[in-house]
C-alpha cells in the first residue's frame, strides 16, 4: 500500500507536538527518562523503493550546518529563503547520515523544505525527504543520523508489515537492522490466524443471522447427512471463490446489489423447502450460485475489518475457516436440538420444516425490502 | 589562573561523533533583555559548542523549573511537549535568575566513549578511580542530572543586582552581575556541590560568537574561578561533577551538569 508522501509529512508536522506526550510515555515505559528532542525520522519501505522523512528544528539544523561548513550565520533564518539556503548544504548534510542496505551505503535523492513559523514562539520546522531504490535482494535496512544531539524516534513502516516499528536513537547511533523480508515471527502469525478465525466464526454466530437462516434453510430441506453435505460443500466452495476474488480486488460488486440478493437467496431456499421434500441436483447448483453471493457479502465484512498486509493469505484463509466453523456449528446445533430427535418422525416436515421455513422466508423477504437501495 | 585554549580548528571537529554523549545543556531565553511586563520564552538546548537541539518541555524530567526576581520565586510555566519549554513574565525591573534542575536520566556508554568524555570534562579523579579499579575497558552506566541557570536583565543594570543561589545539587553562581561589568573584565564564579564549595573542578566558558575558543579554569579551594570575558554576546559557563552512584541507582556513576548563560553587551 502506498502512503502518500504529503500525508506522511503532514503526520510528522502535525503530530510532532501533540504526539510528544505519548512518545514520552512509550519511552518512559522502557527506560528511565531520556532527553528527547524535537527531531523525528519516519521511514517507509516499499517493494523496491524507500522514502525517509526527517522532521527537525530548522534553525538548529542550519546552525550546525553553517558551523560545519565554516560559513557565517544565515541571514534567512525563519524566512522563506531558508529553504534554498538549507539546500546549499547538501554535500555537508550527507556526510552525517547513512542509509544502508545489508551494510552498504546508498546515495538517496534529497529534498529540503522549511515550513514557516505558525507563531512567534514556535520554531520553523525543516522537513528533509530522502528517497531511492532498494537494491535487489537486500535483506536489511539500517539508519544513522548525526545531526541531532538529543534522543529521537525512528519509525519504520513497511509494505509487508502492518505495525510500524519505533526505535529510540541517540544522534550518531546506528539503528538495529530492519529486516526487509517482513517475515513475522511464528507467534504473530498464529495470533493473526486465531484472530481472523474468531472474526470469521463470530461473523456467523452470533452476528450473521442472515447467514444462519440460509444454513438452517439448507439443513431443513433434508436431515440426511449426504444431502446436507452436498449443499454445504457447494456453498463453501462458492463463497470461498468470491471471498478470495473480492479480497484480491479481482471482482467488485456493490453491497447495495449483493445484500438484497443475499436476502432473496435465503427467502428462495426457505420457500423451496415448503414445496420440495428432497434435494434435487439443481438445488445444489442453486446453492452454489447463492454461495457466490454470500462470499461477496463476507468480503464486504472482511474489508471493513481490514486484513494485515504481512499475513494477508493467512488472515483470508482463517477467516474463511472461521466462517465454515460457524456454519457447521449452526448445523450441528440444529441437528442436536431438532434433527437427531425428530428428523425421522412423520410430523417433522409438517410441524418443523414448513413452519420454520415460512418464518425464515418472511424474515428474508422483509430483509429484501429493507435492503433495497430505493 | 585562566588560560585560553587555542581554536579547535572548526566546529566540524567539535561535532565529531566521538563526543556523542558529552553534551552540554543550557537555557537559551528568547531575550536576555526583556522589557518590564514582557513574556520571555525559555528554550532548553542540548548540544556542543552552543550548537544545540531543542528540548521540549518534558514533565517527567523536570525536578525544578523556576525563576526568582526581587519579588521572590515563581514557577516557569509551559505546555508539555512544547519548545520553548517554559515562559515567564518579567513583572518588575531587575535581574531575573532562571533555574532548571532535571531528574536523572540514564545512559550506557562504551568504555572508549566514557573514557574520552571523562577526559573532555576534566573528570580526572573518576578516570583515576576507574584505572585503579581496572575498569577502563568496562562499559559505564551513568545517571546524569542537569542544573541549568540563566540570568536575564530587565531595565538598567547595577552592581547591587546579584545572581541567586537556587540550591541546585551542582550550581554555578556569578559573584558579580555580568550586566554591570564592562566587557574585557574579570567575572568571578563560584561552583558549589550540595551547597558547599567544590574545589578542583574544571569550569569552561564559551561565547556564542566563537565557541571553539574556550576559556577553562579549575576551581580553587573556595570553589571559585575567574574569567576575563572579552567577547560581547551570549556566554555559556559550565561544569560537570561526577560521583559514584548511590545504591539503588542502577548505575555506577552519577553526574551533575551545571550551566549558566547570560549575554554581554559591547564594551562602552
Amino acid at each position: 500500500m502506498r502512503v502518500p508522501r504529503r500525508g506522511l509529512s503532514c503526520c510528522l508536522v502535525v503530530g510532532a507536538a501533540s504526539g510528544f506526550a505519548a512518545l514520552m510515555l512509550i519511552c518512559g515505559s522502557v527506560a528511565r527518562a531520556h532527553e528527547i528532542g524535537t527531531t523525528r525520522v519516519s521511514v517507509l519501505l516499499q517493494a523496491d523503493r524507500y522514502q525517509i522523512e526527517i522532521a527537525t528544528d530548522a534553525t538548529a539544523l542550519l546552525e550546525k550546518l553553517e558551523a560545519s561548513a565554516g560559513r557565517p550565520p544565515s541571514p534567512y533564518k525563519g524566512s522563506a529563503r531558508s529553504e534554498a539556503w538549507l539546500a546549499t548544504f547538501d554535500e555537508i548534510f550527507r556526510r552525517r547520515l547513512k542509509v544502508a542496505f545489508d551494510g552498504s551505503d546508498v546515495h538517496p535523492r534529497i529534498e529540503y523544505s522549511v515550513s514557516p513559523q505558525t507563531d512567534t514562539t514556535s520554531p520553523p520546522l525543516a522537513t528533509v525527504r530522502l528517497s531511492g531504490g532498494i537494491p535487489r535482494g537486500a535483506r536489511d535496512f539500517t539508519w544513522t543520523y548525526s545531526w541531532t544531539f538529543a534522543s529521537y524516534a525512528l519509525t519504520v513502516r513497511s509494505d509487508r508489515s502492518e505495525t510500524p516499528l519505533t526505535e529510540w536513537l541517540e544522534g550518531g547511533q546506528t539503528s538495529k537492522p530492519f529486516l526487509l523480508s517482513g517475515a513475522a515471527p511464528p507467534i504473530d502469525r498464529i495470533v493473526a490466524a486465531w484472530r481472523y478465525f474468531t472474526l470469521g466464526f463470530t461473523h456467523i454466530v452470533p452476528n450473521g443471522l442472515d447467514h444462519v437462516l440460509f444454513v438452517l434453510g439448507i439443513f431443513l430441506l433434508s436431515g440426511r447427512a449426504r444431502a446436507v453435505l452436498w449443499q454445504v460443500s457447494a456453498f463453501t466452495v462458492a463463497h470461498s471463490i468470491t471471498l478470495g476474488l473480492s479480497m484480491y480486488n479481482l471482482i467488485a460488486v456493490s453491497p447495495s446489489f449483493v445484500e438484497p440478493l443475499i436476502a432473496i437467496s435465503i427467502a428462495y431456499v426457505a420457500i423451496e423447502n415448503i414445496f420440495l421434500s428432497e434435494v434435487r441436483s439443481w438445488r445444489v447448483v442453486l446453492v452454489f450460485a447463492f454461495g457466490l453471493l454470500h462470499g461477496m457479502g463476507f468480503a464486504g465484512a472482511l474489508k471493513e475489518l481490514g486484513l494485515p498486509r504481512s499475513d494477508f493469505l493467512t488472515a483470508l484463509l482463517t477467516f474463511n475457516v472461521g466462517v465454515e466453523a460457524g456454519q457447521l456449528t449452526v448445523i450441528a446445533a440444529a441437528f442436536l436440538l431438532v434433527g437427531m430427535r425428530y428428523g425421522t418422525r412423520d410430523w417433522y416436515r409438517r410441524r418443523i420444516v414448513v413452519p420454520a421455513s415460512l418464518l425464515i422466508a418472511f424474515t428474508a423477504l422483509y430483509w429484501t425490502v429493507q435492503r433495497l437501495p430505493f | 589562573m585562566f588560560r585560553r585554549l587555542g581554536k579547535l580548528v572548526v566546529a566540524a571537529i567539535a561535532l565529531s561523533p566521538a563526543q556523542l554523549f558529552a553534551h552540554d545543556m543550557w537555557i537559551d531565553p528568547t531575550t536576555f533583555f526583556p522589557e518590564s511586563g514582557q513574556i520571555v520564552g525559555l528554550r532548553l538546548r542540548v548540544g556542543q559548542d552552543l550548537l544545540g537541539d531543542p528540548l521540549p518541555r518534558d514533565p517527567s524530567l523536570i525536578s525544578l523549573f523556576i525563576f526568582e526576581d526581587a519579588t521572590g520565586r515563581k514557577p516557569v510555566v509551559g505546555r508539555d511537549g512544547a519548545d520553548p519549554a517554559g515562559f515567564m513574565r518579567v513583572a518588575t525591573p531587575g535581574l531575573v535568575v532562571v533555574g532548571y534542575h532535571s531528574n536523572p536520566s540514564a545512559v550506557e556508554l562504551t568504555p572508549e566513549k566514557f573514557n574520552q568524555y571523562l577526559k573532555e570534562e576534566g573528570l580526572d579523579a573518576v578516570a583515576a578511580l576507574r584505572a585503579r579499579r581496572n575498569e577502563m575497558g568496562a562499559k559505564a552506566h551513568e545517571v546524569f542530572s542537569r542544573c541549568a541557570k540563566t540570568l536575564v536583565l530587565s531595565g538598567p543594570a547595577s552592581d547591587g543586582q546579584r545572581d541567586r543561589i537556587l540550591g541546585f545539587t551542582l550550581e554555578l553562581v556569578a559573584e558579580r552581575n555580568p550586566y554591570a561589568i564592562a566587557t574585557d573584565r574579570e567575572l568571578p564564579f563560584r561552583l558549589t556541590y550540595e551547597n558547599r564549595p567544590l574545589p578542583g573542578a574544571l569550569v569552561v566558558a564559551m561565547s556564542r560568537v566563537n565557541p571553539s575558543a574556550k576559556l577553562t579554569a579549575r576551581t580553587d579551594s573556595d570553589g571559585r574561578v575567574r574569567f576575563r570575558l572579552k567577547q560581547a554576546g551570549m556566554w555559556l559557563v559550565k561544569a560537570v561533577h561526577m560521583i559514584p552512584a548511590p545504591p539503588g541507582a542502577n548505575a555506577e556513576w552519577a553526574s551533575y551538569w551545571a550551566s549558566l548563560t547570560f549575554e554581554l553587551k559591547d564594551a562602552p
